[in-house]
């Protein structure tokens, strides 16, 4: 990856980018060179395949039952076995990807949203709004996510919709804690000065000038959410709040949890694919917080 | 007499912010459909006309709302939690026979995956690319890309069936009287896997945090002018860089115990440990709304009270602030 | 003297002989002679809102209250009554008055003694709080003559009185502690210090974990309880309960009805298995329909459905040959079950044709109607799976099911009370009598929106009337009769299918003796249970 602490002197220190284009192939070649994160995207590329494709080239329904129930892996009916109703394990990995992936991301880009409005708002702004929108962040932080999550999730009856919106209701702190922080950071340096000297408004400020210069670590804590999102839904659906009527890999394991004992595929299996999604996620997490941190570009 | 100033400030901000909370949720869920009554008529098998009207009047539910969320209000603060819609016994009962339990399991996880988290992260920050580096970095993500509850099952899995050495479930055993020495060892016993699941989430944070911190830390002036100044490299690793690195370690530390319900919710329900994330799934399910809005009430408190001591202890680690 | 010798090996064995049977005779009395102490530890997965079964019902609460309160009569394995608490009875010519005569030294756990006015308050607190309202419906109030006697007054013949005096339905409370005017449904006495009438007395209750109780030193019965202690102990995961039998941390798992434990715990050396002592709560698995919706309201649509289910295959492959198919309204091993029934074998060429007749022809994509399909949470394989199996099922008919789960009993009987269902699969028990548990079900009276009472909105007069006959008709054998009669017209109406008995069995560890295999089983007091 970079050089290691001790040989070559530092360079300049990289001071905030003046105006200048955002050295984003030097970030993309370092990305690539991180082997871990190559193998992060490897393996995301393929769960998502799998998830979006899979059910094409798989045709099977997820909840049918295809064998007698507990058959071990290794039948040509089902080769990843069968769970406690006879259903094929198979089937419900590659369906159930669709139903996790798509929460995870849905509630990830809706905290992102959330987050970076409130942080980006909070941060430039200052005075009253500042304190404002962190006594909101701090009380969305106090909350208890998962409590409120499933309170909201019952009051309201689970389905994919619910189910994200709970999620990203509760977990956007975070990405506003950050994106305030950047924003203090950048909003009195010279280039943003310089573009309110030339007449820009706030909002093209905000927007155009300090959000494509705060992007790296909102880029990375994004990409970190995501992994948060999919195992808070998986949460959800082991706990029973889950969608009842859409196949998930937490869903998978919150059923088969009775029968761990004598029908483990079905319980080791769905778990298998939760954790790969999430640590390919985090691998690439990673690799772009080690690309895209300009700290670290020194090493 | 500043000092004492901001003090009130601060504890007045933190009750405020627990009393919204409460507010929050009491609302929410008189607002959402559904009829408590209804419930605890299911729950029961059944109620005659009667007995169902006596409840409502009971539980307040035959008050408009404003009025319902001001006796509310007013009754937390006097520290009355009320009854719960399924046992009929005061919530603060209810919270406070659960809350040693988690809080046994909370704080042991906390505990493990600090030292030994930070132990990794400062063992991988010394050669940050080396095997080992690397190799801890694996294995602390492994840890928190499992989810925990799935962790969890698998050591159920592992100590049930292949290898039945330590118990699976519950807090003491069937037989246990719970005094003296041999209950203290069994409810360690029985605490062994699920303060291990736990910690595994924890682990990986505290391991990538403490050794992204060390590496910063490393590379700043400071640490560069100790090493000109010759002191050994123990010296500088353990005496001036650790105490800056940890000051991240301690905030996220801090942050932590926002969920000290929620990942305690994951684990308890695995291993059957008789804490308030248990009580609080299991009033959910119930519509048992009091020891909800209780269980919520407790936990916003406890981060409250977290972020308040993460605050004091980072202003005693870090020499450049001060109050 | 050389007259004796030859004789002396022959004599040696014969006084062996005796010697070892005489210890045999020994053991085996030793073993039929009940010793007291132990601590019994029993499983259980739901958790009990309190401890007093007057105003509560289900098995959760029948279990510890069974054993804090007694009642009048107990029953045996042949639906016979028997002396409890009150040593005779005498139920009146016209059927309009039982006579209890209770006994002389009975005392409640705080040594105040039994008398009729607790029996009277009991009665009635159970008449106004119960849910089962039916149970002491005719009731109107209970006279006092003297300390020991109670004279239940009714206003009309009520049969079911005596299974209404069981141990589960009928728990004698201290009046001096529930009569003191605050609404019993909710007393404080209901879950800490509660004073009761039974074997064994209150030591503690942790809400949601566990229950203790002592042996009552002054139980009316003299001798007994064996038992030092009893624990019941609450863990919602049935898999965990099965790992303690196992372990041998837990000697009695009743209600336990998973067969992926059953089947391990069958062949398990340490432990028996037995079916025997749920005859009286008659728990039937059920798909019923909602008769007031279309196309449901059409009998043949409903016997096309039930013609295409084999619940032989759901016996035999979703509950592994533990269930066993249920025919009708009523349990077979009640005395009022008849054989006479309409039923449905699995033919799903009768199925298409039914459907075709009703006028609910294949359309172009091979389609006949769409119907949803709620099911309880909770217990998979006795309700998940049948309505997966049955939506799988409804395919090859040309009905498309889609099955809606609930998230949890709470949004379950949000939906069914207010009857937004077509079909629900449900778990209903018999109770015992027909009274009290079976005729909420089909009355049009009962049609409420409520769970189990009859969210099928299923009415037919002449049920109405047989089950009001019934209810008060003295005469066993006409009263079967009538229950036979409503029985046959029932399964012909179908407003439910009945799928299968839930297959309830008592695991228990073989040091374990006496176990409670009475009509009620493990909802019964467990004076007689020690260990071996």
């Amino acid at each position: 990856m970079s050089s290691p602490v001790s040989t070559a002197p530092a360079a300049a220190p990289v001071a905030a980018p003046a105006a200048v284009p955002h050295p984003a192939r030097d970030a993309w070649r370092m990305f690539l060179r991180s082997r871990a994160a190559l193998a992060g995207t490897l393996l995301l590329a393929c769960i998502v395949a799998v998830a979006l494709f899979g059910p094409m080239v798989y045709d099977a329904d997820p909840f049918a039952i295809v064998a007698a129930p507990q058959t071990a892996p290794g039948d040509p009916d089902a080769w990843l076995g069968t769970d406690q109703l006879g259903r094929d394990v198979l089937a419900g990995l590659v369906y159930g990807g669709r139903a996790s992936l798509a929460v995870g991301v849905v509630a990830a880009v809706l905290s992102a949203l959330i987050g970076l409005t409130a942080g980006a708002l909070a941060g430039y702004y200052g005075g009253g709004v500042d304190e404002a929108l962190t006594r909101v962040m701090e009380f969305f932080q106090v909350l208890p996510a998962l409590l409120f999550a499933m309170v909201l999730v019952t009051l309201f009856s689970p389905s994919l919709t619910t189910i994200s919106l709970a999620i990203g209701i509760t977990s956007w702190t975070a990405t506003a804690r950050l994106t305030r922080a950047e924003f203090m950071r950048l909003r009195d340096l010279d280039f943003v000065r310089a573009e309110r000297a030339i007449g820009a408004g706030n909002a093209r400020i905000i927007w155009r000038v300090i959000l494509p210069n705060a992007l790296p670590p909102l880029v990375v804590s994004g990409t970190m959410a995501i992994g948060s999102a999919i195992l808070f839904e998986a949460g959800l659906s082991f706990l029973g709040l889950g969608d009842p009527n859409r196949m998930s890999w937490g869903l998978m394991i919150g059923s088969a949890r009775p029968y761990l004992l004598t029908c483990w595929w079905a319980v080791v299996f769905p778990g298998l694919a939760i954790f790969a999604s999430v640590l390919s996620i985090s691998l690439i997490g990673d690799g772009l917080n080690d690309a895209l941190n300009p700290k670290l570009r020194e090493r | 007499m500043d000092n004492l100033l901001a003090l009130l400030r601060k504890a007045c901000h933190a009750a405020l912010l627990t009393l919204a909370v409460v507010v929050l949720n009491f609302l929410l869920i008189r607002l959402a459909p559904g009829d408590p009554v209804e419930t605890i008529a299911g729950s029961m098998g059944g109620i005659t006309d009667e007995l169902r009207a006596q409840l409502r009047s009971q539980y307040g539910l035959d008050q408009p709302l404003p009025v319902q969320l001001a006796t509310y209000v007013k009754h937390v603060l006097h520290g009355d939690l009320g009854y719960s819609y399924f046992f009929n016994l005061p919530v603060s009962g209810l919270i406070a026979e659960r809350v040693p339990a988690t809080l046994l399991l909370v704080l042991a996880s906390v505990a493990v995956a600090f030292v030994l988290g930070t132990a990794l992260g400062v063992l991988a920050s010394r050669k940050p690319h080396g095997p080992l580096s690397q190799a801890i970095t694996v294995l602390s993500m492994t840890g928190h890309a499992a989810p925990v509850f799935w962790s969890g099952m698998m050591l159920v899995i592992l100590f049930a069936s292949v290898w039945p050495i330590l118990p699976v479930s519950d807090m003491h055993s069937m037989t246990s009287d719970g005094q003296g020495l041999a209950a203290v060892l069994d409810v360690a016993w029985h605490m062994v896997l699920p303060t291990f699941t736990l910690s595994l989430v924890y682990l990986a944070q505290y391991s990538r945090l403490s050794r992204a911190s060390m590496l910063e830390v490393l590379g700043s002036d400071y640490i560069r002018t100790a090493r000109a100044k010759g002191l050994s490299e123990h010296h500088v690793l353990y005496h001036h860089a650790l105490r800056n690195a940890l000051l991240p370690v301690v905030t996220v530390l801090g942050l932590q115990f926002g969920n000290v319900v929620a990942g305690a919710i994951l684990v308890e329900t695995v291993f059957n440990w008789p804490g308030l994330g248990r009580l609080a799934f299991d009033s959910i399910l119930r519509r048992d709304y009091p020891t909800v809005l209780g269980v919520l009430l407790f936990s916003a408190i406890v981060v409250v009270l977290m972020n308040q001591l993460t605050d004091a202890l980072y202003r005693l680690i870090d020499p450049r602030i001060r109050a | 003297m050389t007259g004796f010798a030859p004789f002396l090996p022959r004599l040696r064995h014969a006084l062996m002989a005796c010697a070892l049977s005489a210890v045999a005779v020994c053991q085996a009395v030793a073993a039929d002679t009940p010793k007291p102490g132990g601590t019994l530890v029993i499983g259980t997965t739901q958790s009990p809102r309190h401890l007093n079964g007057a105003v509560q019902s289900g098995i959760a609460t029948a279990v510890p209250s069974t054993q804090l309160f007694a009642s009048p009569l107990r029953f045996d394995d042949k639906w016979n009554p028997q002396p409890y608490l009150a040593e005779s009875w005498k139920l009146a010519e016209d059927g309009k008055s039982l006579t209890l005569n209770l006994r002389h030294n009975a005392v409640f756990h705080d040594g105040k003694p039994i008398t009729s006015e607790d029996v009277a308050f009991s009665i009635m607190t159970i008449k106004a709080k119960h849910p089962f309202q039916s149970m002491l419906a005719p009731v109107e109030k209970v006279d006092t003559p003297d300390a020991y006697t109670a004279v239940i007054r009714m206003s009309q013949p009520h049969p079911a009185i005596l299974l209404a005096m069981s141990p589960a339905l009928c728990p004698i409370l201290p009046k001096h502690i529930y009569g003191d005017g605050r609404e019993i449904t909710t007393h404080p006495a209901n879950s800490a210090g509660v004073v009761g009438s039974g074997p064994f007395r209150f030591a503690e209750f942790v809400p949601g974990q566990r229950i203790v109780l002592t042996r009552f030193d002054k139980f009316f019965l003299p001798g007994k309880p064996y038992l030092d202690k009893i624990v019941i102990t609450v863990n919602p995961d049935a898999q965990s309960l099965a790992l303690g039998m196992e372990r041998g941390d837990i000697q009695l798992l009743p209600y336990e009805s998973v067969s992926t434990d059953l089947k391990r715990l069958q062949n398990n050396p340490n432990l028996t298995l037995t079916r025997k002592g749920y005859e009286g709560v008659g728990a039937l698995n059920w798909l019923a329909f909602n008769l007031d919706r279309k196309p449901l309201s059409d009998v043949r649509v409903r016997h096309a459905i039930a013609s295409a289910i084999d619940r032989n295959f759901i016996v035999k492959a979703l509950h592994s040959g533990f269930s066993q198919v249920a025919d009708g309204p009523i349990v077979s091993s009640s005395p009022f079950a008849t054989t006479d029934l309409h039923r449905y074998p699995y033919d799903l060429k009768q199925a298409e044709q039914w459907l075709d007749e009703a006028g609910y022809k294949r359309n172009a994509g091979g389609e006949r109607m769409t119907l949803t399909i709620d099911y309880l949470p909770g217990t998979d394989e006795q309700q998940k799976n049948v309505a997966e199996y049955i939506r799988t099922q409804m395919k090859k008919i040309g009905v498309t099911v889609q099955v809606r789960a609930s998230a949890d009993f709470a949004s379950w009987a949000k939906r069914i009370s207010a009857h937004d269902f077509d079909m629900t699969m449900d778990n209903v028990f018999n109770w015992g009598d027909p009274v009290i548990g079976v005729a909420r079900t089909y009355m049009s009276t009962n049609i409420k929106p409520v769970v189990w009472t009859n969210t099928q909105s299923y009415r037919n007069p002449k049920v109405d009337e047989l089950l009001n006959t019934a209810a008060g008709t003295l005469d066993a054998t006409k009263r079967r009769a009538y229950y036979a009669t409503f029985q046959k017209i029932v399964t012909d109406d179908l407003p439910i299918f009945y799928i299968n008995t839930t297959p309830y069995h008592t695991v228990a560890s073989k040091k374990l003796s006496n176990l409670p295999t009475t009509i009620w089983g493990p909802a019964s007091p467990l004076d007689e249970v020690y260990f071996k």
